[in-house]
This record gives C-alpha cells, sequence and structure tokens, in this order.
C-alpha cells in the first residue's frame, strides 16, 4: 500500500457498505442467540444463556449435531479419498481427455444444487437411498469431491515429477512412492480439501431436503423446520455454533498453507 | 558386492511425433568405465539416459546390460543409481531419510540400513548433516547427498545427469575431484551428462560427442582431442583454427596442401591430389618462430588482436592465404609485449594439424 492514490470518499464508504451488508446479517445472530426472550429477538432485560441450556439438554438438538457431524465425516472421507485418487489420476496421465475429467469433476460446484437435487431424488429413489443415511453421505460426498480436486491438483501442480522418476528409480513400487513421497508432499492440499468439504456437508440444505426424510434430521435441517413452525431462540445459538466451527476451520486451512508456503 | 556392469545401446532411436531427438545410437560402455555423454543443449543427452534409466521408451534399438535385454524392463526394476538434473531430493525428509529411501524399498532392516547410512555419508564427507533437511544444505552439499542416496544401495550402475552443472566454478572443480577418486575407489560403471567439455574431458575414461541426437565421435578424451573426426567435434572440444586447402601432391605419408598461394607439408592418410581437405590446427600447437628458426610450415602474419590469459598469451594473427589464426602462448615463451600490427612468424610440424570432416557444424 505504498505510493498510489488511496480511495477517495465515495468508494471508501461503498466499500464499507458492501462490507457491512455482508456482514451483519451473520452478526446479528450473535446478540439474539443471548436473548432472554423465548422468541427471536434481540435481547431486551439483559442477556441469558438460557438458549444455550436448552441447546446442550434438548435431545432433538443434539441429535441434529450428531447427525450432522457422523455425515459431515463420513462423506469428507469418501470425498478426500475420491477426490485425492482423481487428481493424482488426472496428474500423472496429464493428457487433454484428463483435462476434460477434471472439468467434469467440478461440475456439482457449478450446477445448481436444486438442479442437483431433483436429479438425486429422482435417482435415488430408483435405488431405494431416499431417506437412508447412506444416501445422504453419498450425496455429500459426490458434491465434495470438486473441493478436494481443485486443492489436491493446486498441491500436485507444484510437485516436482522428477521426485517422483527418482523414488521409481531407486526401486520405489508405485504404492511405495504414493505413500512415502507423493502424499506427504500433498498433505496440506489435502487437508484444505477436506475441511472445504466438511464445512460443505455441515451446512447443505437443499439436498437433505430433497432426499433426507424425516428419520435424517441434519442440522440445517433443524433449523429449517424450526423457522417454519416456531421461532425458538437456540436456532440462533447453533447459528452462532455453525459460524464458529466454520471460522476456526477456515483459519485452521489458513495456518495450514501458511505453513506450506513456509 | 556384485560386479561392475557393462552397458550397450544398439541402434538406439527415440522420436517424439515426427522429431528425432535420439537417432540410431549405438555404443558400448565396459565395466568400472566412466562414461560421459557430451553435446549442445538439445542434443539428445538427457534422452538417453533416460531411455537407459526405463523412463523414456525407445521408438527403436534395444539396451542390453551384460549381453542381456533391459529395453522392456520398467525403471524400478533396473537397480540403477541416479542423480537427476537439479538433485531431486525428498524435501521432507531428512539427509538420513533421504539415504534411507532406497533401503526401506528394498525392506532392509533398521540396523543394517543405518551402517550402511553412516558409511555412505562417511565416503560423501556429510556425517554431521545426517538430520538436517536438503533445503538447508549449500548446493554442493545437496549434490553429495544426491550422490551418497543414488550410491547407498551399491547400484552397479551409476547415471548421472549434469551433476555438477549448478555449482560455480571453484566447487564443480572440487567435486569434479571428488568424483573422480570416488567412481576409482568403488569401481562402479558411471555414465555422465554434461555440456561441459572441460568436466568431460577431466573426468571420463570414456567420451561420447552427440549433436542433433546422432553419435558424432566416441573414444578416449585426448584421441578426439587430437583427432577429431569432424569439424563439429573440433570446435565443441576447445579451440581450433580451420584451414582449407587441395592437395597438390602427394609425397609418401604426407601431403602437400595448396591453401591460396600458401603451400603446406601435412600428414595424411588418405585423399588424393585435387581432393580438398579440411584441417583443424590446434591454437597451441602453433609457434612463435624467431630469427633463423625454420618450421615445416611457416605463414608470415601481423597481430590483430590480443588477451592475457594469466597462465599465457592468446593472439589473432592476419595472414594473407590462411586467414586469422588463433594461437596461445605461455607467458614465459613470449619474447615480446604483444602489439597490434606487430609482424610475426609462426610454425608449426606437419603433423600438428589433424584433417577432418566438413559436417557444416561448427
Ligand atoms: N517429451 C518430449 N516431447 C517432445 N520433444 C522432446 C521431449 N523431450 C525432449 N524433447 C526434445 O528432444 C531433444 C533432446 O532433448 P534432451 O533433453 O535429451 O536434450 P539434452 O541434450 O539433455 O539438452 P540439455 O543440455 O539442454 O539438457 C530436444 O530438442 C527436446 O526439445
Ligand atoms: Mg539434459
Amino acid at each position: 500500500m505504498t505510493g498510489g492514490y488511496g480511495p477517495g470518499p465515495f468508494a471508501r464508504t461503498l466499500a464499507w457498505m458492501a462490507v457491512i451488508y455482508l456482514v451483519l446479517p451473520i452478526t446479528i445472530v450473535i446478540p439474539v442467540s443471548f436473548t432472554d426472550q423465548r422468541f427471536l429477538s434481540l435481547p431486551r432485560d439483559g442477556l441469558s444463556l438460557r438458549h444455550y441450556e436448552n441447546l446442550i439438554t434438548s435431545a432433538p438438538w443434539l441429535s441434529a449435531i450428531g447427525q450432522s457431524a457422523m455425515i459431515a465425516v463420513v462423506s469428507t472421507l469418501l470425498a478426500v479419498i475420491a477426490g485425492t485418487l482423481c487428481a493424482i489420476g488426472c496428474w500423472r496421465i496429464g493428457n487433454r481427455t484428463t483435462e476434460w475429467l477434471r472439468a467434469l469433476m467440478l461440475l456439482p460446484l457449478i450446477i445448481p444444487s436444486i438442479v442437483y437435487a431433483v436429479g438425486l431424488y429422482r435417482y435415488f429413489g430408483a435405488l431405494d437411498l431416499l431417506g437412508t443415511f447412506l444416501g445422504v453421505v453419498l450425496a455429500h460426498g459426490v458434491t465434495g469431491i470438486p473441493y478436494v480436486v481443485i486443492t489436491v491438483s493446486a498441491a500436485l501442480s507444484s510437485f516436482d515429477p522428477r521426485l517422483e522418476q527418482a523414488a521409481r528409480g531407486m526401486g520405489a513400487s508405485l504404492s511405495q512412492t504414493l505413500r512415502w513421497v507423493i502424499l506427504p508432499r500433498i498433505a496440506p492440499g489435502i487437508a484444505s480439501g477436506a475441511i472445504f468439504a466438511f464445512i460443505h456437508s455441515w451446512d447443505e440444505l437443499v439436498m437433505v431436503l430433497f432426499i433426507a426424510s424425516r428419520s435424517i434430521v441434519t442440522l440445517p435441517r433443524k433449523i429449517w423446520d424450526g423457522i417454519n413452525e416456531n421461532a425458538d431462540p437456540t436456532m440462533a445459538v447453533v447459528a452462532v455454533l455453525l459460524i464458529v466451527l466454520t471460522l476456526s476451520l477456515l483459519l485452521l486451512d489458513g495456518a495450514l498453507r501458511k505453513r506450506r508456503d513456509a | 558386492m556384485s560386479q561392475a556392469h557393462a552397458l550397450s545401446l544398439v541402434g538406439l532411436t527415440k522420436r517424439y511425433g515426427s522429431f528425432t531427438a535420439v537417432n540410431d545410437v549405438s555404443l558400448d560402455v565396459a565395466q568400472g568405465q566412466f562414461l560421459t555423454l557430451l553435446g549442445p543443449s538439445g542434443s539428445g543427452k538427457t534422452t538417453i539416459l533416460m531411455a537407459i534409466a526405463g523412463f523414456v521408451a525407445p521408438s527403436a534399438g534395444a539396451i542390453l546390460l551384460d549381453g542381456r535385454e533391459i529395453t522392456p524392463l520398467p525403471p524400478e526394476k533396473r537397480d540403477f543409481g541416479m542423480v537427476f538434473q537439479g538433485y531431486a531430493l525428498f524435501p521432507h525428509m531428512t539427509v538420513a531419510e533421504n539415504l534411507a529411501f532406497p533401503l526401506r524399498v528394498r525392506g532392509m532392516e533398521r540396523a543394517e540400513r543405518d551402517t550402511k547410512i553412516r558409511a555412505t555419508l562417511d565416503l560423501v564427507q556429510l556425517s554431521q548433516f545426517a538430520e538436517r533437511r536438503p533445503s538447508q544444505l549449500s548446493g554442493g552439499q545437496q549434490q553429495r547427498v544426491a550422490l551418497a542416496r543414488a550410491l547407498v544401495f551399491e547400484p552397479n550402475l551409476l547415471l548421472l545427469d549434469e551433476p555438477l552443472s549448478a555449482l560455480d566454478k571453484k566447487l564443480r572443480a572440487e567435486l569434479q575431484d571428488e568424483l573422480k577418486t570416488l567412481h576409482r575407489r568403488i569401481g562402479r560403471t558411471f555414465i555422465n551428462v554434461t555440456h561441459d567439455q572441460e568436466e568431460a574431458m577431466s573426468l571420463s575414461d570414456t567420451v561420447a560427442i552427440l549433436n542433433h541426437g546422432k553419435l558424432i565421435q566416441i573414444g578416449a578424451p585426448d584421441a578426439l582431442y587430437d583427432r577429431p573426426r569432424t569439424r563439429f567435434v573440433a570446435g565443441f572440444l576447445g579451440k581450433s583454427n580451420m584451414i582449407s586447402g587441395r592437395i597438390a601432391e602427394r609425397i609418401g605419408a604426407t601431403a602437400r596442401v595448396s591453401v591460396g598461394a600458401t603451400t603446406l607439408t601435412q600428414r595424411l592418410a588418405t585423399g588424393a591430389t585435387g581432393d580438398t581437405v579440411l584441417l583443424s590446427l590446434r591454437p597451441e600447437r602453433i609457434a612463435l618462430l624467431g630469427d633463423g628458426e625454420t618450421a615445416e610450415n611457416m605463414v608470415e602474419g601481423h597481430v590483430s588482436a590480443w588477451s592475457y590469459l594469466g597462465a599465457g598469451h592468446s593472439l589473432t594473427v592476419e595472414t594473407t592465404d590462411l586467414g586469422s589464426l588463433r594461437l596461445t602462448l605461455p607467458t614465459w615463451r613470449a619474447p615480446f609485449a604483444p602489439a597490434e600490427g606487430l609482424t610475426l612468424r609462426l610454425g608449426w610440424p606437419s603433423d600438428a594439424a589433424a584433417p577432418v570432416e566438413d559436417d557444416g557444424d561448427e
């Protein structure tokens, strides 16, 4: 920021308005979560932790958190394994076809998730996967793959291919080369991908609405139901927890990146 | 410990589309020999080495190890040590872990591994750096780690792709000596790639000169230097004066070669009267003639440029018929301070110049 012209008052105002516009809806839930009222509102007579208490003693909320975490962990695992293998495979073969394949893998990121959800609904119906844990895990896992493909491909693009040749030249098999040379080098990329895949599953709602029946209630789903049925401030508490978790995961990702670049 | 290997290339060819990177190269490397592939950038040196290592599949030809064909074997089955251009050390491992890699691959026990690693680090004088990462080492130290990693599993053939090119001149000279000593001590077969002619000459038993993917000449360094087969070899291995003339008369093993109005006496095994010949005359073979001194070949000219090289002078002398001749004189033999326009008499014996083929390449 040395030299050059600073922003004028107009640009500065506009920039701040944009920031407020983006951040305000997120921050508003923080005071709301401390409300002393029985409905979604700002605190009136003082701050209270009663809704936090309600959350940790309420079986349905806890079960929703548990379900969400379970689904996120398993689908992240799926996305990481499939995405990493796909990225490594494309990188090793490295021709026109794999370029296309890699572009294809990014589709779930580009297509509106409602379109994807409609497709899944039809498809999963035929496979008897609607309303099952496996169905949701598959849906989240597959749509989480692009994040892993992107971050692992980025990590691989800075991987020196001569390291692989060196390993093979010293007699290492493909799996030894993968385990001892390639994976340790791209681990930060895999971790980044895992974090994004986790966040993706953790706050995904549209597909869950379509393919999960009453038996699978994830956290976003529970909030959605709550908004429609009653304005319970516990939702604000959950929202705060979601924000905290997502932010800390992003910070973790930042820290990992910094370590890799160092 | 098993024997060092002998390696042969038979008609090795590599094409990329319509482009031929390696063109019908055949050569033999005897057990325990130090062979260097020497050539300008893009001449196909790395491609040949990669074909030997198994990373490049030849389009035609065969690679034989002790007479057995290994052309279809994948790299991990060949058991060659290799030092890559730029070293390719594993950055996430310490020096000791880098050396442990080929041993782990072979399923060696930890205790045995440690003994081997220690012995090899001693060999390249890096024992105190075992726990460092490659990024914490200097260029010369990294180079020695790469060498140690290629040696630790006792391969019978070592492939080196420009192992010294990233180093400064002084370090390069030091490591050249180390490499040479090492080769003599362990008695393995080394195949080295370089585009540095001095490195090739000082290290190798045999030098193979490549240009445009073709093997131009192969032989001992002094043979290549004294009897280059083509104009390209003469120009690539050091400096040379090129003299083009016509055979005027043949007397036994020598010939009278006329170049303009000058006639030279030249030892010449082949060629008949009337043929054109191209002669390569090394600058250090030309002597300065004092008053009354004579030589088989004598020309007169005047100095047009000179430079002082410490150990000697390099002079460019303009002659009427032979064009400009470059010569080098040891400082202690130069009886004058060179000056532009100074007239000198030059001479050389009939066996000083070597006849070369004109391959159109400088
Ligand atoms: N994968 C490839 N596809 C197409 N052409 C290639 C490929 N690899 C090498 N070549 C070409 O083959 C020729 C020989 O390359 P090679 O790397 O063997 O040269 P080199 O002698 O090692 O050169 P340098 O001294 O610059 O390392 C070059 O002209 C190069 O452009
Ligand atoms: Mg090369």
